[in-house]
């Protein structure tokens, strides 16, 4: 049996934050940790604030923003383009399988060599590396959401004259398939943010190029504060995404 | 007056159905669903297709509507055709409702692959759903609506395409019983209200008895017309005064039912 829930769980939840954050604190002023090797997260908003004063810190985010948003985008269209392919057109999907079965397993890092020697430490470079990864969630969240569809759905559009792939498409497939297909944007979304700090880290400006600067110089101070970045801004996004879900998506709880 | 009989005879027809034959196109047997079935249905009329389950009924429906091509034989439906009205419409067991759809969209599918402006359908959409007594929930999600509720969308979705053929597999199969009974009284008044010709399949022998002026049993493998009967009691029916016609439906279903079903 479990226990019953908290009466107020943001409060333990905010207490469990601050009892990680002290206990950090505690470790490096101790001296249990070396300070050399961890930073005390008191250190962190000074080194926010000289970021901010140098100009590195909004145009840091500003270009992996770019990077992700640019990604995310391209790759999430492009999967959930494929996966509703795969998923209505036999012959397409049968085509397409073993060579999805091939590059599938390739992780989206394993990409950065070509991407470089593609397009250069680039935009595009970064973009085509998160893309990589967030294209295959979509993938197969769309197939498996198409694929989902009640088929009496599609012979009620049948039956109602909306029988033609693209108006069946249209009235019937997507808005039934759109909650599987919006659950694999969202793990894009996520997916998009660990692709590009690393995208980033063989010198396509942006956070991942800051910490390789940072990192060389031993400042982990700021390589804290744009780990703790990265967090803010997945927050961010997804919390927006999941307002975006909820206008969407509000006939599945009325 | 004309007897229902004499009516049906002088009508003119609605749909030609003739050595009609279906086999699932899955089935690896290859075996016919139906097999020479010839049907012919009058305008205007209200057939009722009984049978045991499995027998093909739902299967015949799907061929009349268009949405299964036939082996062999035709199944035609004798309309004109209209840019702003369809053929034919189906009303299934299940509502079959779009859950993102509001009420007053769901009426307004059929209405979308018609050449309608944006306001002449949803007019019809209003009116199909005030025939059916639902106007006042036009904005709500089907999943805010009872079974009936549900069920009334879904005939006035069938009816905001104002069909010459309106055709009901099983429609009130999963209702409750007050509920059938007060769906199948606003049913026979909606179908003198359009005019609409009623093809209705069920396999409740008192529902086709008390709703149908004709009532077409299916029995065998593969199904064919084993009887043919014309219900001459005069609207409103008695709902308790037709035991003598279910009651010989019932001896016809169970002879052809043991006599050759080969199950």
């Amino acid at each position: 049996m479990t226990a019953s829930p908290p009466r107020r769980p943001a409060l333990w939840s905010a207490a469990g934050l601050a009892a990680f954050l002290c206990l950090w604190q505690g470790t490096v002023l101790t001296g249990l940790l070396p300070p050399a090797w961890v930073p005390a997260p008191s250190a962190v908003p000074g080194a926010l604030l000289r970021e901010i004063g140098d100009g590195i810190w909004f145009t840091a985010i500003g270009d992996s923003l770019g990077h992700y948003a640019s990604g995310v985008i391209a790759g999430s269209l492009l999967g959930i383009a494929v996966g509703i392919g795969i998923a209505l057109l036999p012959r397409f999907a049968a085509a397409q399988a073993w060579v999805a079965r091939l590059l599938r397993p390739i992780p989206p890092l394993a990409w950065i060599p070509f991407a470089l020697i593609w397009f250069g430490p680039s935009e595009t470079a970064a973009a085509f590396i998160i893309g990589v990864g967030v294209f295959w969630l979509n993938y197969f969240a769309t197939d498996a959401a198409v694929r989902a569809v009640d088929p009496g759905l599609v012979e009620l559009a049948a039956a109602f004259g909306q029988g033609g792939f693209f108006r069946r498409l249209r009235r019937v497939i997507l808005p039934a398939a759109m909650p599987g297909i919006l659950s694999g944007v969202r793990a894009g979304l996520g997916q998009g943010w660990m692709a590009v700090v690393a995208a980033e880290l063989f010198g396509i400006p942006g956070i991942g190029q800051r910490m390789t600067e940072a990192a060389g110089l031993l400042a982990t101070d700021v390589l804290v504060l744009y780990m703790l970045t990265i967090a803010l801004l997945y927050g961010l996004t997804d919390l927006v995404f999941e307002a975006v879900t909820n206008r969407v998506l509000a006939w599945t709880r009325p | 007056m004309d007897t229902p009989i004499a009516a049906a005879a002088a009508a003119e027809p609605i749909v030609s159905v003739r050595g009609l034959a279906f086999a699932h196109p899955g089935d690896a047997s290859g075996r016919n669903v139906l097999e020479g079935l010839d049907l012919i249905l009058p305008r205007g009329g209200f057939t009722a297709i009984v049978g045991p389950s499995g027998v093909g009924k739902s299967t015949l429906l799907r061929v009349v509507a268009g949405l299964v091509r036939p082996r062999a034989g035709e199944a035609r439906l004798l309309v004109r055709p209209a840019p702003d009205r369809r053929p034919s419409a189906l009303v299934f067991q299940d509502a079959r409702l779009m859950p993102w759809r509001r009420v007053l969209a769901n009426v307004a599918f059929g209405l979308e692959g018609l050449r309608l402006s944006a306001t002449a359908r949803r007019r019809r959409a209003l009116d199909a759903l005030a025939l059916v007594g639902l106007a006042a929930e036009a904005a709500k999600f089907p999943s805010q609506l009872s079974g009936g509720q549900r069920q009334r969308v879904g005939l006035a979705r069938a009816l905001a395409v104002a069909p010459d053929l309106l055709l009901m597999d099983e429609p009130f199969s999963a209702l409750d019983a007050i509920t059938r009974n007060g769906l199948q009284d606003e049913l026979l008044r909606v179908w003198q209200e359009t005019g609409a010709s009623v093809l209705f399949v069920t396999h409740d022998l008192d529902e086709a008895v008390y709703l149908a002026d004709r009532v077409v049993l299916l029995a065998g493998n593969p199904a064919r017309v084993a009887q043919d009967v014309t219900i001459d009691v005069p609207r409103p029916r008695p709902r308790a005064g037709l035991a003598r016609h279910v009651a010989d439906l019932r001896r016809a279903l169970e002879e052809n039912f043991i006599g050759g079903a080969g199950i």
